[in-house]
């Protein structure tokens, strides 16, 4: 590890594949540093920006961005930023043949999109692939709604009768169908990622393609499981809509969602275009500081420790569950610079009794500024070249807001873009670089 | 076995099943997650083992992904080790975890009587009714194992000392790496010493169930590499996977040993290249440069290397080579994982599994496939048909070639 890097990203979900290859596409050299390879590869695809905000679902994220509290990063950042990081990722992936669209408003105004999941619920997202087309669906009477034997997690009777709950679905004609299994009798019972990996294959778009054809010809839409590939290539969707002669749109599933394994492939696809290098199976343990300033973050990695020299670092570690923040009854800390963050010493205190409340545990994080660097109680920043991003990042709740994956971009774009003009400056003092 | 590893940490997130070749390439396995840690709550109650352990292939790429730092794989062998002390696993899996030994019972016969012994189509025949797949690369034994050969190879004028680890693959069918390491060693400046008490590190053991004769490795191991570490000389090895056994499995599965002899991580020799080039011990820059013709070369990971957590050395090094360009494949595991792909009943999978690599290699326009892991470099050659070395041949090859002696 002697070469020193421009840019060290901790952490591999969306939140540090984003400053990555925001610091990346500045001509800086990165080097991403991951303990596990980050949540986006289960999840789904869509990126949430905003679903809800003060006890309102929200048609147009955009216009909810006041409603939220003044410490919630959206608000740090101010909704340009948060159009420049959607924009960033709009084009990487597109330039990487993975188009991501919004739904629009009669009027033509980009607003959330109510997403069907395999129970039958709806999911207001925002950023959408080809295979996710709102509008299909609101023009259709008749859906065909698909399941396969063998996927135990998608059941077509139960969508149908949770679907009919909602009222722009209530009088919709649904036909609820069961694909026999590609696979035959498994051992295991199969994912939908066994079959989107199936489908990259020709012979299994051939079994969904004569499948679905038998029915889809009496319907104006076809649900159907995350089964159309598993990699960022939107041709086999395309070609499958095609043979089928109807428009496929596919539900969000539970882990693994196959969604976030396209958009990861097509971001690290981006990311293998410019100066970036993968450190795997490494854990940062702790950071060697100067002054305001890191310079080196050390890894305990096949139980030895490695050091990690470089200009700027991007902490994108994750939450509790990513370990980004550790925890002990009465206090919680970010896990590499022990950080404190402020909890009351009560923990009954942290949670509500409400399972969907507005639990305390849920917005813990590192307190940031507008640059994201971590910020002391007098609104200081701590140090100079280090900046947070994704779930580490406090003051939000993602699973209420429904804003996770629009806040790891939002984040991960400003701080990859701050760590690469202060890793600029090291090389060019003098540069007079407006942030 | 007395170690046994808490599957609690596991919240059954499922990121190891995205990240589990085996898994990918066939739905008879149940998968990292379900076979590792949320199985071992069945085994802690006493249940029968689930039919499908077998496919695990201990590439580890289960322990990569994993967010919460659960040793999936480790969890897989220890279980593995519990069933073979039931049911003794058959002559195939011994023939495979025990190839060093096998080689010194051979060593008296010429290899070229040997290789015609193993490698006829009447032998090959027999194997694959054992198990052993015939359309499988078993690779060549060579004339003179790597440690004959090194004793004969001069060393002079140097002052620094280093233990060198060869590996079973290269002492046995691989002895070229081994001088290649050793001369590009002598020229940083340094002695290699290659130990004669090293035996094979264990893991091909681990991963067919014989847990006693991989104990008995390690203990000898250990000892050895102890007395080593006592007189201060570093101990290297070019081989990821001996490298993670040393570093990571044996004080895992036999901490007893670990703590009688204490640890001896093995260095990554690669590693260790790239410090000599740093502090000025190893010159790859040359004044003639533009006489010699780019090398193209596609570099493959192996997954036991990126399960150590220190990055790629060995396609640095290439990358500081000159006139050298080098590109990561990057295209995930090639399948073979040890003796896995070599089995029967695993070849499909195994070659399934490495399809994405072998056309990325092929389709590289690279010149050389290049790899630090003896296995996968046999796999790799099988499967897209482009010679595959370890990156420190090419170091010499370039080496040679800009400073003719």
């Amino acid at each position: 590890m002697s070469r020193i890097i421009d840019v060290l990203v901790v952490g591999s979900g969306l939140a540090g594949l984003v400053a990555a290859l925001t610091a990346a596409r500045e001509g800086r050299s990165v080097r991403m540093v991951t303990d596990g390879m980050g949540s986006l590869a289960i999840s789904g695809g869509c990126v949430d920006l905003l679903g809800y905000a003060g006890g309102q679902r929200l048609n147009d994220p955009w216009s909810g961005m006041d409603l939220l509290p003044p410490a919630h990063p959206y608000r740090l950042l101010g909704a340009s930023r948060v159009r420049a990081a959607v924009d960033m990722l709009l084009q990487c992936a597109a330039d990487q043949g993975w188009p991501l669209h919004t739904a629009a408003t009669p009027e033509g105004a980009p607003c959330n999109a109510l997403l069907p999941t395999i129970m039958g619920t709806l999911k207001p997202s925002y950023l959408l692939p080809d295979g996710l087309d709102p509008a299909a669906l609101a023009r259709a009477r008749r859906i065909l709604v698909a399941g396969v034997h063998g996927l135990r997690d998608c059941r077509p009777a139960l969508i149908v009768s949770q679907l009919r709950r909602y009222r722009d679905w209530a009088d919709k004609d649904f036909v609820p169908f069961m694909l026999p299994s590609p696979l035959g009798a498994t051992h295991r019972s199969l994912s939908a990622l066994d079959l989107a990996r199936l489908v990259d294959r020709p012979r299994g778009r051939d079994w969904l393609i004569q499948n679905l054809r038998k029915h889809a010809g009496q319907c104006d839409a076809v649900l159907l499981p995350p089964i159309c590939g598993s990699r960022a290539d939107a041709s086999i969707w395309h070609e499958l809509n095609q043979a089928v002669a109807c428009p496929l749109v596919e539900m969000l599933s539970i882990p693994p969602g196959v969604g976030g394994l396209r958009l990861r492939d097509a971001l690290l696809r981006e990311l293998r275009r410019h100066d970036f290098e993968l450190v795997e199976n490494a854990r940062i343990i702790r950071a060697t500081t100067d002054g305001k300033r890191c310079t080196s973050l050390t890894a305990l990695a096949a139980g030895q420790e490695r050091r990690h020299t470089a200009r700027a670092f991007v902490l994108a570690t994750g939450g509790i569950l990513g370990g980004g923040i550790e925890l002990a009854p009465g206090s919680a800390r970010e896990s590499v610079f022990k950080l404190d963050i402020p909890v009351p010493s009560d923990v009954t205190l942290w949670s509500e009794p409400e399972i969907f409340g507005n639990h305390v545990f849920s917005r813990l994080g590192v307190r940031v500024d507008g640059e994201m660097r971590p910020q002391d109680d007098s609104g200081q920043a701590w140090y100079d070249n280090i900046f947070f991003a994704g779930r580490s990042v406090g003051g939000y709740d993602f699973a209420t807001e429904k804003s996770g994956h629009g806040v790891a971009l939002a984040t991960g774009w400003q701080a990859g873009r701050m760590a690469a003009a202060t890793a600029g400056k090291f090389h060019e003092p003098a540069s007079g670089e407006q942030l | 076995m007395s170690v046994r590893i808490n599957p609690d940490q596991c919240i059954a997130c499922t990121t190891c099943v995205v990240h589990c070749p085996v898994a990918e390439a066939t739905p008879n396995f149940l998968g990292p997650r379900m076979i590792g840690p949320a199985y071992e709550r069945f085994r802690l109650l006493g249940l029968a083992e689930d039919p499908s352990l077998h496919y695990c292939a201990n590439c580890k790429n289960c322990d990569i992904s994993c967010p919460h730092d659960v040793p999936v794989s480790s969890i897989n062998m220890l279980a593995r080790a519990e069933q073979c002390k039931k049911q003794r696993p058959g002559l195939r899996d011994w023939v495979l975890a025990h190839g060093e030994l096998q080689a010194r019972w051979l060593r008296l016969i010429p290899a070229g009587l040997k290789n015609f012994g193993m490698l006829n189509p009447v032998t090959r025949a027999v194997l694959d009714a054992l198990g052993i797949d015939k359309r499988a690369p078993l690779p060549r034994f060579a004339s003179q194992t790597f440690r004959q050969q090194a004793r004969g190879f001069r060393q002079s004028g140097q002052n620094r000392k280093v233990v060198f680890f060869p590996g079973c693959y290269v002492d046995v069918y691989d002895p070229r790496t081994g001088l290649d390491m050793l001369w590009t060693l002598n020229r940083a400046g340094y002695e290699v010493i290659v130990p004669d008490e090293f035996v094979c590190c264990g893991l091909p053991m681990v991963a067919n169930g014989f847990w006693q004769d991989a104990r008995a490795n390690a203990e000898r191991n250990l000892a050895t590499l102890a007395r080593w570490r006592e007189q201060g000389i570093p101990i290297i090895t070019g081989c990821p996977s001996c490298a993670l056994m040393f570093k990571t499995e044996l004080p895992e599965f036999f901490p007893d040993l670990a703590e009688k002899h204490g640890l001896t991580p093995l260095e990554d020799a690669q590693e260790f290249l790239l410090d000599c080039v740093e502090r000025g011990e190893l010159r790859l820059e040359s004044e003639n440069r533009a006489s010699l013709p780019e090398l193209r070369v596609i570099y493959h990971a192996p997954c036991h290397l990126r399960a150590q957590g220190n990055g790629l050395p060995g396609l640095e090094l290439m990358r500081r080579l000159p006139g050298v360009a080098s590109r990561n494949a990057d295209a995930g595991c090639c399948g073979i994982s040890g003796s896995y792909g070599f089995k029967k009943e695993k070849y499909a999978i195994a070659q399934d599994i490495g399809a994405t690599l072998f056309r990325t290699v092929r389709e590289s326009g690279a010149h050389v496939a290049v790899s630090e892991c003896g296995t996968c470099r046999v796999q790799i050659l099988h499967g897209s048909e482009l010679p595959c070395l370890h990156p420190v041949s090419i170091v010499r090859q370039r080496l040679e070639a800009l400073n003719p002696a």
